[in-house]
Order: structure tokens, then sequence, then C-alpha cells
């Protein structure tokens, strides 16, 4: 049988003479939704399928931590601090540690600042491995995540081998870090800080974290349906991301090559050879990039520090009940969110006059309105997912 | 150092600063210096490697607004506030008496040679009003909102004052030092006594 195309019939004829008249909606999107990463809500005009408003509604996750900073001791005050970003809680204690020690005149002995070199850039590691499962996922590839997991439960393990914990260390003191359970007083010069075998079992899982950085982009870069949906999507000029307080990765994907570990001198990254990962388009593909390029930074970071960790001891001569001098000081620090930093003043007490917490996450989203308008339905978790937030993060 | 806190580091280390100030130049302070004479600043300070900015509250807009513009600190980090006062429901008070008001405060950086600077002014605690940054920094919009809910400072010209961390029906302002702590309130903090002593283990035998 043979069928005869219809030639009476034109599509090209055929045209819109009405306007469809599509009355604006309302879309709710949370605080229950898997792509908020935790308890974010977006109150969405649409038109259709474009997105003409966006209202985020953050607190959900509000645990006021700079109240009960108030009212805690210095050192009671670092296991508060690694929750506020509990993807990456070590780093979280740095800027704390170092504004308390710059106020009191201490600075930490030189391998305890590269022991917590190594432990932040491991954070790092984690956090973007961890945007590098759930990112794709969010695009409707589950794939990635078992590459990205296997690699970050390698960190973590050993995160935890010096830590004793997985997600919140709690490991920094004032004026040096944490000894190795059981290895005598820390006034020893002998006190044990990593254990034996760390150093080889990094230096293996750095490599395996090197591979699975390979994998991930083999399945991931080439990916048609991940391209189109991450490139020219989301685009962040540097300007607006300046203007909002928007800093770490996404707005390096914008094409500044602004990093606090080249910039500021909390740790001693001015030691290490590394390149700072820079995006040309600010869109969402670039934002994934670059924290594909800043995992491999960072095993560079830790190959060139493990090989020449210094010996010495890891802790400072500090007085037994911490009192910090008054003054107040604003040390912030390249997390792997973005800026992160404490405004402490201290009125010479054994805890903080006023702790001002700047979370990186809370300006990565106070953005959101701008960047999603214009944008269409899909996109809305494409973009939210490329920003790599943590509510813990927003709400502090 | 000794364990001694009446001991004044804090102090040994600001005249050492200072020393060094008058014999060698420091760019920090020149920086910190230039700023504040363009902006009109009644006084600055470069102690403990951060740069602060005293203004006026009339001044406010306008000297961020410069910042920005001539000084090229054009990334806006964070906005926030401090209620000074003597008399305090949580923590420690301060050790000598302080002038009661509170400070806003406004920290802007620049994204090439990673400068940052702290623009500070005083509010009279009576009636703590001043213009918003909204205008001049779009992300000030919701540092705003924070500090007016926690301090219950009015910033004028921002258009959605609403609660962004506090639920809706909630009163108070929670970070000023007249707001109790409740959980403190019912229950003294357990961790105000100092640590105790590891247990004696095999590992450890000495503790």
């Amino acid at each position: 049988m043979v069928i005869e195309q219809d030639t009476t019939f034109q599509i090209s004829e055929v045209a819109v003479s009405v306007e469809i008249e599509t009355p604006d909606m309302t879309l709710n999107i949370g605080p229950q939704h898997p792509s908020t990463h935790g308890v974010l809500r977006l109150i969405a005009k649409v038109d259709g399928e474009k997105v003409t408003d966006v209202k985020p509604v953050i607190g959900y996750m509000h645990r006021g931590y700079e109240k009960l900073a108030e009212v805690r001791t210095y050192p009671q005050i670092t296991s508060i601090v690694n929750r506020i970003d509990w993807v990456s809680g070590f780093a979280n204690e740095i800027p704390f540690i170092v504004a308390a020690e710059r106020l009191m005149g201490v600075e930490a002995p030189e391998r305890a600042q590269w022991v917590r070199l190594v432990l932040s850039e491991m954070a790092r590691i984690s956090s973007h491995l961890i945007f590098m499962a759930s990112y794709p996922l969010e695009l409707g590839a589950a794939t990635p995540l078992f590459f990205a997991l296997r690699a970050r439960e390698r960190v973590l393990d050993l995160l935890e081998s010096v830590t004793g914990g997985r997600f919140h260390p709690n490991f920094n003191r004032i004026g040096g870090i944490k000894p190795v359970y059981g290895s005598g007083p820390t006034t020893k010069k002998t006190s044990m800080d990593v254990p034996a075998g760390f150093l080889a079992e990094t230096r293996d899982a750095m490599d395996k974290v090197l591979g699975t950085c390979r994998e991930i982009e083999d399945l991931v870069a080439g990916n048609e349906i991940f391209l189109a949906r991450t490139k020219g999507i989301g685009v962040l000029p540097v300007e607006v991301g300046a203007d909002y307080g928007v800093s770490g990765p996404n707005l390096r994907a914008s094409g500044t090559d602004f990093d606090l570990r080249k910039k500021a001198d909390y740790l001693p990254y001015d030691q290490f050879d590394f390149d700072v990962a820079v995006g040309e388009n600010g869109d969402c593909y670039d934002r994934w990039l670059v924290r594909l390029q800043e995992i491999r930074e960072a095993v560079k970071i830790i190959q060139q520090a493990i090989d020449g960790l210094p010996s010495g001891p890891i802790q400072a001569k500090v007085p037994k009940v911490i009192k910090v001098p008054k003054g107040e000081t604003y040390v912030r620090a390249e997390n792997p969110k973005g800026e992160m930093g404490y405004h402490l003043i201290s009125e010479g007490g054994s805890g903080p006059y006023r702790l001002k917490i700047r979370s990186a996450s809370f300006s990565n989203i106070s953005m959101l309105a701008w960047i999603l308008e214009g944008a269409i339905i899909p996109d809305i978790i494409a973009i939210m997912g490329s920003l790599d937030f943590v509510l813990g993060d927003v709400d502090r | 150092m000794t364990p001694n806190p009446s001991d004044p580091q804090g102090e040994v280390e600001v005249e050492a600063e200072a020393e060094a100030e008058t014999t060698e130049p420091d760019p920090l302070a020149d920086f910190a210096a230039s700023i504040a004479e363009a902006v009109g600043a009644a006084s600055h300070s470069t102690e403990y490697e951060t740069i602060k900015i005293f203004v006026e509250p009339d001044a406010w807009v306008d000297a961020v607004t410069k910042a920005r513009d001539e000084f090229d600190l054009a990334f806006f980090s964070w906005l926030s506030a401090v209620d000074w006062a003597n008399e305090v429901s949580v923590g420690d008070g301060p050790q000598e008496e302080v002038e009661e008001r509170y400070e806003v405060m406004c920290a802007l950086g620049d994204l090439t040679d990673g400068n940052l600077v702290i623009f500070s002014t005083s509010l009279d605690k009576e009636a703590p009003t001043i213009d918003s940054l909204v205008d001049v920094f779009q992300g000030a919009a919701w540092h705003e909102r924070e500090s007016h809910e926690m301090f219950g400072i009015d910033f004028s010209g921002n258009p959605d004052l609403s609660p962004l961390y506090l639920p809706d029906a909630f009163t108070g302002h929670p970070l000023r030092k007249s707001y109790p702590l409740l959980s403190r309130e019912v229950k003294p903090w357990p961790g105000k006594v100092d640590v105790e002593d590891m247990p004696p283990s095999s590992q450890n035998p000495e503790a």
C-alpha cells in the first residue's frame, strides 16, 4: 500500500492568528525538593514555561550560630563552625581559628599549618566530588554519582583517620591542631598528628582521585544532553556576581582569577605551585568544569604538601584558659563554596563579644532572583544545581 | 605568653605595630589613609590587618559609592551590625564601658589585589535608621533584611525588609545584647565548667 502525501494541507499555510493567553501561574518549589540540597523554597511566577519572577525563601535551617557563639568559649566554637557548611566542615574552622590566633598574637607552628592546609584541600576535594555526583544526577545522569562517591569515600577515610570525624572534624586548636589520642600531652614536641601510613595512603588516594576526574570527564564532558542542558545556561557576568557578593568557583567560572588562596595569608599557600581554574563564559558548564579542575589543583597541592611536610611541634604555647585580648579582626578564606569569613570582636572575655559569620552560599544564592529571571522551568534545576550551595551555609 | 588574662598582650602587639609604621612604609596603612581621606572619614584603623573606615551615618551611602567607583572595591562581601551595650543578658559584657550604640559595618573587596575594607558607622539606639545600600550594591538587600530582623535597624530605601530567617510571628531582635537566650535561662550551659581530664587508659597512662 502506498501512502500518498496529502498535498492539500501545507504546514506553512498555518499561521497562529490568535495570541495565546498564558496567565501567570505561581509555581512553588520546595522546601522539600531534592534539587534544593536541603530546605530551600522558591516561589516562582511563570508565564508558560518562562520564569518571570522568583522569590527564594530561606531560614528553614537557621540555627542562630552568631548568637550561640556569644555564649560559648573560643575552643567550643570550633565545634559549631564546622557545622555551617557540613560538606566541607574542616575548611570552616580555619578562618575562625586564624582570627582568634591573630588577636592573641599566636601563630601555629609550620607543621600544624601544613596539616591544616592538606586537610582543607581534602575538604575541597570531598565538597567538589559531592557536586560532581549530584549535579549530573539532577540533570538525569545517575552514573557519575557512583564514580564520585567512591573517590570521596577514600578522601573522607583519610580525613577520619586524622581527625576522627568524617564531617565534623573539630580538629583545630588555637595555636595548633589536635594530637592523635594517646600520643601524649601536646606540650611534648613528639606529639603525633597524623597516623602511621597516612602519607602513603594519601598518595595512593590522590592518584585514585585523579583517575576519577578522568572518568567523570569522559563520562560527562562530552555528553550531548549534559552539554545541551548546561552550555549557555545561567550566564553570570563578573560584575553582577561581584555586586551580589558571589565568590569562589561560581565567580571564577565567569572569568576572574580571584582566589583568596593567592591573595590572603591565612595558610601558607604561597609556598605551593598551583593554578587557579578560571572559566570563560560563566554558564553552568563552566561552573562544572572549574570545579573539576579545582579538584585536580587540590590534588597537586596535597601531593606537594605531603612530599615536603615539615617536622616539628604542632602546638604553639597558649594559656590553659583561652582569653582573647580586646580587638577585632576579619579573616576570610577560600572555602570550597567561596569566601568564608569571620569578623571576630573580642572584649577580652573567654568568648567573643560578637562573631559575624560571612558564609559563601548565602551570598551565592542571594542572586537567584536575578539569574533565574527569564529562564525556563527545567533550567531552574540546572542553574540551582550549578551554584553548589549548602543550606547550612546559607542559613547558618 | 602567660596565662594571666590581665596581661595586656594585645596592647604590646599594637604598640609594636605602631612603631613599625613610623620606621618603614606600611602599604595597608597608606591604602586605608587614602580611602579615609577620599570619603571624608572621621578616622580609620588598620589594627590586626583589618582596615576599618569610620564614617558618619549621613555619609554612609556616599562613602560606599565612592569606594566602589574610585577604589575599585566592587565586591560586596557582607553587611552586618554590632550591638554595643554595657549590660548584656548573654555572654560576657565589655570590660570597659562602651558608648551605647549600634555599629553598622559593610565590607567591600576588590577582585584584583585582595584588599578588603570595612566601612563602619554608629547609629543612635533610640532611632536606628540608616539609608539603604541596595541602589549601590544589589547584594546588600538580603544582608540588610538580616540586620533588620536581628538588630531592629531600619534601612530606609530597602523595598523588602520582611523577615529572612525568623518565622513571621517572631517578636524581638535576637542578636541584640538585651535579648536572652531562652535555653540558657532554663538551664545553665554545662560547658562553662572547664573540661575534665581524660580517663586513664593503657595507651595514655599519664592522664
